[in-house]
């Protein structure tokens, strides 16, 4: 199989387009999660019609397809699971269309998101889905996961911003969803699908207004309980800030080291809050927030004075797991996501996790929206610190379910929580879930092994 | 035809289930109800059994702090709004007849509000469902969190599907605090200075909420309109944010020639609600309204082809034009029911032509029937009866309802 898939992949897109030596192979075996099985080929297309070639053969050689954007998921999302073709989208990277007057651009898979953003700044408009990996991370693969980031509180995850794709299907046909005309939202479904249902070959997407005032504050906390009460204090108020991110100490002093960005390296939390809007609303907006936070016990209180300033509080904030790089060499970051009210609960589980299992654990959190990111420290060589991390891992996605939360905000299931899926959906729940999949892709030939879980009755497993 | 000789109105899930259960053993199709405020929206149901969501009643978990609200379907848009309001929050679902449309049917019609620029649509607000599918099986997808990735977001097939897939029984929502303050500001608008008026809206340093260019609806909307109909503008914000708008909006007017713009303070939000119902409200039997979704740089051009394509017909066109979604709202009448039955299939056939995507809203006249209610862009339509297939094989829930007939 292996050998005529080359071939014939290679016959058709040439040896440009295609990849098939194991030096280069390797690149695409793994995302920041975990590595997976090697490629049978890589291919770049540079057009929707060379994705469609490529799925055709695929299927004729019953090889699996997996598309892949930047490799920076963090569930095995990407990963080739029993080899197969990847598909990159290095290649399908422009801004095909940007229609200002309707705030919307259609863009190909392999844009990366930051670069929407600064392309449309000069036109008073961006693209508010931002990950933390937004500087490399791709459209397509945001698509992918229903991307998130910390501006979700006010402007909502990646399908809050998808309007219509053109997607490849199983047999290699192009097909297109919209919002505009009449039937079933399968642009709702294919975001966040992983690539399991098809490929997505360019999309339209919501552009916003750049607003109109924009100011970062940073609030110190003696520990993450006050600065999660403040957060709670803030919303009853009323008020919705864009961002009210929460690091608590061991974050905020490892991202001081790495980024010098004047976060306090005494406070037991730091709380960043961001609020854009109209510009008269904002000094009173700062005074109320700020009231608020001193009264839920915070020790500082500090405005982004510059543009400089708010770039320098945000980038500490985008870069905090890589900070951690400084306590240990590997971390392992969770995702969960519980109603906001039960943060402090939350919180306490995941320490309680990290102590029952021997390990360090660094909360970095978009307080806002409840979405939990535990970084539980750890060393790869260890054997028994890896069993302890997946351990921990598991006890705190059961504390997230037993709080009415779930297992994963925004990085996705891919391969890592597959088995853990039961744990908030019934046997029922899944099966008609996976219902969705036989509509799109009942040759499983995209992407499989993800998502559902190999002990189903459903997916994969039928 | 719909000769429903059996209905029932389940209290509970459990009952539904038996209910859904019972009909899939006997064959049995369902037509589903909600508070029939948008009957005017797709087929009749070809079915004998009608299941009602209106006991299907109350608020079941809300948590202000939390922003999130979870709700049974049949509970009314109006009963929301008052518990949300004492906490200081609201849904920003702007649907017809509040006190008597239920969330489920809002939701399974996916109605198109006229904040949702701002606040979002309905598949942007909705975070959780509970359905019970054809076969009596009773499904969960999403949850009470805001920001969920949990597998396939199944909920949004549910959005806008009008009942075809599963009965919604519960919702989870996310909820926003109530703005301190919203004005509407209302400009009859005299001759020639419509497209101009509208055309400087862009230019406004604060966005509007919502705005409108209505023509027709003099009754329904108790407001006076110019020649050329009247402009109506929301904004809403802090005292000073809507000062400020009112200034910039009130030197925009002036520079495309109208003189006079009343504001309305207290009634702001009555406004609303009065344009929102005027969208689906029928002249009895001789007038149909269709909706088209469309770009907002568009809408002005597409509601002049539609006038003059009324016109041509010899029928009269009240039109609602959402500026900052894009939806032109047409409403095409006669004088009489029986004029307006002679002319309503070719002036179907010359909207369509028009505007593919275009979708009646609201039309008491038996002619309904023969109508393209869908409009005649088929979409996937292959995909979308792969979707109906694998939820309801048989065809038993709200059969024939939705578009290509499925």
């Amino acid at each position: 199989m292996r050998d005529e898939l080359q071939r014939r992949l290679l016959d058709a897109l040439g040896p440009d387009a295609v990849k098939t030596a194991p030096e280069d192979l390797i690149a695409y075996a793994g995302d920041a999660y975990a590595q997976g099985s090697l490629p049978d080929a890589v291919v770049l297309p540079s057009s929707t019609q060379e994705v469609c070639r490529t799925v055709r053969i695929a299927a004729d050689c019953g090889a699996p397809v997996v598309p892949r954007g930047a490799g920076t998921g963090l569930c095995g999302g990407a990963v080739p699971a029993r080899g197969g073709v990847v598909l990159s989208f290095a290649r399908m990277n422009r801004i095909l269309e940007l229609d200002v007057a309707n705030r919307r651009a259609r863009v190909q898979p392999g844009l990366i998101n930051l670069e929407l953003s600064e392309r449309t700044t000069g036109a008073g408009l961006f693209y508010a889905p931002d990950p933390s990996s937004q500087k490399v991370s791709t459209l397509g693969g945001n698509i992918g996961t229903n991307a998130g980031g910390p501006h979700c509180l006010s402007y909502g995850t990646t399908v809050n911003h998808v309007l219509a794709l053109e997607v490849v299907n199983g047999d290699g046909e192009v097909f297109t969803t919209g919002l505009d005309r009449p039937g079933y939202d399968l642009t709702g479904v294919l975001v966040g699908s992983e690539g399991t249902l098809g490929i997505v070959t360019s999309a339209w997407v919501r552009l916003l207004r750049l607003p109109e005032s924009v100011r970062v504050w940073l609030a110190a906390f003696p520990d993450v309980e006050a600065a999660s009460e403040a957060v709670s204090a803030v919303l009853a108020a009323g008020i919705v800030p864009t961002a009210l991110e929460i690091m608590d100490a061991l974050i905020t002093r490892a991202v001081e080291a790495a980024f010098h960005a004047g976060y306090p390296t005494d406070a037991g939390a730091v709380l960043l809050v961001e609020h854009a809007g109209a510009r008269d609303d904002m000094d009173a907006c700062e005074a109320q927030i700020a009231r608020i936070a001193r009264e839920h016990g915070a020790i500082s209180w500090r405005a982004a004075r510059s543009e400089e300033e708010r770039a320098a509080l945000w980038a500490g904030r985008k870069g905090a797991a890589g900070a951690t790089g400084r306590i240990a060499p590997n971390y392992y970051i969770q995702d969960v996501c519980v109603p906001r009210s039960t943060l402090p609960q939350a919180l306490h589980a995941v320490g309680e996790a990290a102590r029952e299992h021997g390990l360090a654990v660094g909360n970095v959190f978009h307080a806002g929206d409840g979405n939990l990111h535990p970084l539980l420290m750890y060393d790869r060589r260890e054997r028994k610190q890896v069993e302890a991390v997946v351990a921990a891992g598991n006890a705190i996605l059961e504390a997230a379910v037993a709080l009415g939360g779930t297992i994963s905000g925004e990085h996705g299931i891919g391969s890592e929580k597959r088995e853990t899926l039961p744990l908030v959906y019934s046997a029922d729940d899944l099966a008609a879930m996976a219902r969705v999949r036989d509509v799109f892709d009942p040759a499983r030939r995209f992407n499989p092994d993800k998502i559902f879980p190999a002990s189903a009755g459903c997916a994969e497993a039928r | 035809m719909s000769d429903a000789t059996e209905s029932f109105e389940p209290a509970d899930v459990e009952a539904l289930r038996t209910i859904v259960a019972r009909c899939a053993r006997e064959g049995k199709p369902i037509a589903i109800a909600g508070g029939g405020t948008l009957r005017g929206i797709g087929r009749r149901a070809a079915a004998r059994v009608i299941v009602s969501t209106r006991a299907l009643t109350g608020i079941v978990a809300y948590e202000p702090g939390d922003l999130t609200m979870g709700a049974l379907s049949g509970t009314t848009l109006a009963q929301i709004r008052a518990t949300l309001a004492t906490h200081g929050q609201f849904l920003p679902l702007d649907a017809p007849f509040p006190e008597r449309a239920t969330l489920g049917g809002t939701v399974a019609a996916a109605w198109p509000s006229p904040r949702r620029h701002r606040y979002g649509a309905v598949r942007d607000l909705v975070i959780g469902i509970h359905v019970v599918l054809a076969g009596g099986t009773d499904v969960k997808a999403g949850g009470m969190v805001v920001k969920n990735v949990t597998g396939y977001d199944v909920g949004k097939l549910h959005i806008g599907a009008h009942g075809t897939l599963g009965i919604l029984w519960r919702i989870n929502v996310k909820t926003v605090p109530l703005p301190s303050r919203a004005r509407a500001i209302l400009a009859p608008l005299p001759e020639g200075t419509g497209a101009r008026a509208v055309g400087y809206l862009h230019a406004l340093s604060v966005e509007p909420h919502a705005a409108w260019w209505i023509t027709g609806f003099e009754r329904e909307i108790e407001e006076r309109e110019g020649e050329e109909g009247l402009l109506a503008v929301r904004f809403e914000g802090s005292e000073a944010t809507i000062e400020r708008a009112t200034r910039d909006l009130r030197m925009l007017l002036g520079k495309a020639g109208v003189p006079s713009a009343r504001i309305l303070d207290a009634e702001a939000d009555a406004l609303l609600q009065r344009i929102v119902n005027a969208s689906v409200t029928p002249l009895g039997e001789r007038s149909v309204t269709y909706r088209l979704g469309g770009l907002p740089s568009h809408a002005v051009e597409t509601m002049r082809s539609f006038r003059s394509c009324a016109r041509d017909h010899a029928l009269r066109a009240d039109c609602i034009v959402d500026l900052c979604n894009g939806d032109v709202i047409v409403r095409a009448c006669d004088l009489d029911a029986v004029a307006f039955a002679a002319k309503a299939e070719r002036f179907d056939d010359a909207v369509h032509a028009l505007a593919p995507n275009a979708v009646v809203i609201a039309c008491e006249n038996a002619i309904r029937d023969d109508l393209a209610v869908w409009g005649t862009d088929a979409g996937p339509a292959e995909l979308f009866r792969r979707v109906k297939d694998a939820y309801d094989p048989d065809h038993l829930l709200n059969p024939g309802v939705f578009v290509g007939g499925i």
